[in-house]
């Protein structure tokens, strides 16, 4: 089966995308391994959404909503409850083979590939925490997903380890839901969630949040149940301070420590990865090594908002409608480098190839900054320099460039410092 | 009243029983645990070592090396997987080449097969992220390995269906002899009849003598040893099994390819005083971390995604005590079957069996004996014509439940139900590999608790983890209490 764009997962991400080529007027497959379209936007219920593109505030269903309706109203092609388990490109197509219940294994070909997959949970095992391997420790992702989808609740006794988003609303929730929540932990200084969440979901219900803490040690009962945990102070170099510790009975420990972007399936493609972003390497139209091949959302770079998703996505799936316009192009590339206090930059290269594509870049700072100087520079040439208030590494900034005012032989730096 | 009743289903356990099975016996395994191969055998290297390590002369060194070939066997009946490898024990310098020598020597009157030294220049042509400042290694290519648990579900299967019976869950709280049998209590409450019993309870091999015996020939000093396992897709990262030189403290940290693909890193080896403790350590982690580099180039740490600790039921004797109880005839001990257990686990079945017990003199072989056992099928690894060919017979292979692993709800389903069936999460990923991928069951684990609760017709309330009461979920959610 021929298509123009097969774009690969039907959350935030895919449906924004699969919206944008269709406008295009391009023809467009969704494909999707859940049984309905949305992602996990499904399972967050609470409120948030949508600030950013609508100026009005949804819960996640509600906001899946309305990309899926529109997604409807467009009549665009897509399959749920459909895994795609072998991806390559032969010459100048895709090909991939689908697996499902329906129809089992399929082959499509494409001009184009949208990779919207989202992203995984660090899970015990990407971390070391010593001791037992009880049942009750499992991702904050997880726990919300058997809580606000199946109905069941992981436990009634929580702590939780790292204050990423997931982490800071499953506070809330299993609090709601009649848990006794202890405490939230978090091994750097500052919080890696929104502070929005942190007012909303911790302060709010008297939950305290543990900077500086770690748990270092789990115990479990004679069922192999979580049985107890042990928080820590750490000093500025992460190592445990002897004498601080601070033993909690609890059934259950949610794991909060980080989302990676899902790019397995890239794996049998030649794409050049990005150490900072744990993704691959894209240009300004988010496009990698491979032509043709789009990455957008959380697969490409873990944000802290779906908007945020969505926005990139559409530009994903534009810039693939126009690559099927015209997929022979001459590519002139500079990179774009994280200089001082930058974790990371994305994209990492700007392509002359994509005049029509804007030129808009996110970054996550290194450490807390009150008052910060963003620069970016190329050569001699100070493109840009912006002033930025209360950068913290939980919330990504984004800045954009004109493709005009850039020159095609130097590669960029951009660099974020502290002023007074 | 049995022939034989074997107590603990591990690695030993398993495979006695599958060796037993080929003779006119009726014979039960009794296992504390909700599944087989759940301790030890669960959480070790993997490796069917040559046998160049253990001291001369030792059960050890004699039944390493004989049990390592007969896993050739044992791979052709059972369909067990084996990763035919090889290995390089590696030195850095003169002193460390001098001791590499002297194992060379071992090797030599342990009769291992195959073995030689070889340069830093040719070593590294076939193992090309060798460490630098390697000088010379000994290299054996007899060396492999396998996946032991399956090993033991491979053989309990088998022993199974040639008539051996198999109950879980049921710890033996006691054994009392009369009247020329043996009397095991199981969990307090049921009592069986035995003529023999065979105790291969691994590191409660000890407490369980002590039930019968005053005077136990050997007591069971556990030791625990701490792994990173590195994600599947640095497959070739290393061809071989790398070990440092051996010390007195065990074969130290290795870098062992497994059958599936990942890596695993360690152990590190410390006596300790609880026999359940498979905690892991920041020590331990730590230790793994810092000597593992020692043995190759640019280890791919940041792929890490999981870490375990296993306990090894090693004994105040420096070999596999083997042997029938002083006190008491037909009772028969395999004590401080630490490492090179696995490795000789097939030698080990067959010496009880026909040297110590001598079971020919008293039972007949069976004629009906079936050796083989088909293969599970990995429905992702057949060719795409295969394949289709399933689908269109059992629609489920196309349901993608575990998609790190790419496992299918046929699998699953049929792991549930299979003669040795298993109906929690582990016992699944055990059989399966459903959720030990990348994300580590982060994206399956409720597909399969699912699958597993309807399959069994019970509310996901009541699905385990493991043992039975180790549940996943405390409550549903706003009930009326």
């Amino acid at each position: 089966m021929k298509r123009d764009i097969i774009v690969i997962g039907g959350g935030a991400s895919g449906l924004a995308a699969a919206i944008s080529v269709k406008k295009e007027g391009k023809d467009v497959l969704l494909i999707e391994r859940e049984e309905r379209l949305g992602g996990i936007l499904n399972q967050c219920i609470h409120n948030g959404f949508g600030l950013e593109v609508f100026k009005e505030e949804y819960t996640g269903p509600e906001y899946a909503d309305i990309y899926i309706e529109e997604f409807n109203q467009l009549n665009i092609d897509y399959l749920v409850n459909t895994t795609v388990i072998k991806f390559n490109k032969i010459k100048d197509e895709f090909v991939l083979y689908t697996s499902s219940l329906a129809k089992g294994i399929q082959k499509y070909n494409a001009k184009s590939i949208i990779i919207s997959t989202g992203c995984y949970e660090r899970t015990r095992g990407s971390i070391i925490i010593p001791g037992d391997r009880p049942t009750g420790v499992i991702t904050a992702g997880s726990a919300q997903r058997y809580l606000n989808i199946d109905g069941y609740m992981v436990g009634k006794r929580v702590f939780i380890l790292g204050s990423g988003d997931i982490g800071l609303i499953m506070a809330r929730r299993m609090y709601l839901e009649g848990a006794e929540v202890l405490g939230v932990a978090e091994l750097m200084p500052y919080s890696n969630g929104l502070t929005r969440n942190i007012v909303q979901c911790l302060n709010d219900f008297d939950i305290p949040l543990y900077l500086s803490h770690t748990v270092t040690k789990i115990t479990s009962d004679e069922n192999n149940r979580l049985k107890s945990i042990v928080l820590q102070k750490v000093d500025d170099r992460f190592k445990p301070i002897e004498g601080t510790q601070k033993t909690f009975e609890v059934d259950t420990l949610l794991l909060s420590i980080g989302l990676i972007p899902d790019i397995v399936l890239l794996d049998s493609l030649d794409v050049e990865y990005d150490k900072l972003t744990k993704s691959v390497k894209v240009n300004q139209a988010l496009e990698t090594q491979v032509e043709g091949l789009f990455v957008a959302g959380n697969a490409l770079q873990v944000h802290d908002l779906a908007d945020n998703v969505s926005k990139e996505s559409e530009r994903a799936g534009y810039n693939a409608a126009k690559y099927v316009d015209n997929p022979k192009r001459k590519h002139k590339t500079i990179k774009l480098l994280s200089g001082e206090n930058i974790s990371y930059i994305s994209p990492q290269y700007i392509d002359f190839a994509w005049p029509e594509s804007d030129v808009i870049c996110s970054f996550r700072s290194k450490g807390k900054i009150e008052k910060g100087l963003i620069e970016v520079i190329q050569g001699e040439n100070k493109v840009l320099s912006k002033r930025l208030m209360y950068i913290v590494p939980a919330e990504m900034e984004t800045f954009s460039l004109k493709i005009e005012s850039l020159n095609e032989n130097e590669d960029i730096i951009i660099n974020l410092e502290a002023i007074k | 009243m049995y022939d034989f009743i074997i107590i603990g289903a591990g690695i030993i356990g398993s495979i006695i029983a599958r060796e037993l099975s080929k003779y006119q016996v009726k014979a039960i395994v009794l296992e504390k645990e909700n599944d087989v191969a759940n301790v030890q055998t669960l959480a070790n290297s993997a490796i069917i070592h040559s046998g160049h390590n253990p001291e001369p002369n030792t059960l050890k060194a004699k039944f390493n090396v004989l049990g390592n070939k007969l896993y050739d066997e044992l791979e052709k009946e059972l369909n067990i997987p084996i990763l035919h490898c090889g290995a390089f024990v590696v030195a850095h310098n003169k002193e460390e080449e001098e001791h590499l020598l002297e194992l060379y020597e071992n090797a030599k009157i342990n009769n291992v097969p195959e073995f030689e030294l070889l340069d830093y220049k040719k070593a590294v042509k076939s193992e090309p992220n060798l460490s630098k400042n390697t000088t010379k290694v000994l290299s054996l290519p007899t060396t492999k390995v396998t996946n032991p648990w399956e090993v033991a579900f491979a053989c309990m299967e088998n022993a199974m269906e040639n008539g051996i019976e198999f109950q879980k869950n049921a710890e033996v709280t006691n054994i009392k002899y009369r009247d020329k049998h043996f009397i095991i209590t199981i969990n307090n409450q049921t009592k069986l009849e035995s003529l023999a019993v065979i105790n291969a309870a691994g590191v409660n091999s000890d407490d369980l003598a002590h039930m019968i015996e005053k005077d136990t020939p050997f007591y069971i000093r556990p030791r625990k040893g701490e792994y990173f396992v590195i994600d599947r897709r640095v497959k070739g990262f290393i061809n071989h099994i790398l070990y440092p030189l051996p010390t007195d403290a065990g074969k130290g940290v290795l870098l062992t390819p497994q059958v599936h693909g990942e890596i695993l890193i360690g152990p590190n080896s410390l006596y300790i005083d609880d026999k359940y403790n498979k905690s892991v350590t920041f020590e331990g982690l730590d230790y793994v971390k810092k000597n593992a580099p020692a043995l190759a180039e640019n280890i791919p740490f940041d792929k890490i995604i999981h870490s375990f600790a296993g306990v090894r039921a090693s004994s105040n004797i420096d070999d596999f005590y083997i042997g029938e109880s002083k006190e008491y005839k037909r009772l028969y001990h395999l004590g401080g079957i630490d490492s090179p257990g696995l490795s000789a686990a097939p030698a080990i079945a067959k010496y009880l069996l026909e040297d110590i017990i001598k079971i020919k003199q008293s039972y007949n072989k069976k004629n009906n004996f079936n050796p083989y056992r088909k293969k599970r099928i990995e429905f992702h690894r057949l060719p795409l014509n295969e394949q289709l060919e399933l689908i269109k017979q059992y629609p489920t292979y196309g349901n993608i439940i575990c998609k790190c692993e790419k496992i299918t709800e046929k699998e699953i389903v049929d792991a549930i139900h299979s003669k040795l069936g298993s109906d929690t999460i582990k016992g699944i990923k055990k059989r399966t590999r459903a959720g030990s991928g990348l994300c580590q069951g982060g994206y399956c684990e409720e597909k399969v608790m699912k699958i597993i609760a309807r399959e069994t017709s019970r509310s996901p309330l009541d699905t385990a983890y493991d043992s039975p009461k180790s549940k996943i979920f405390k409550a549903e959610t706003k009930v009326e209490e």
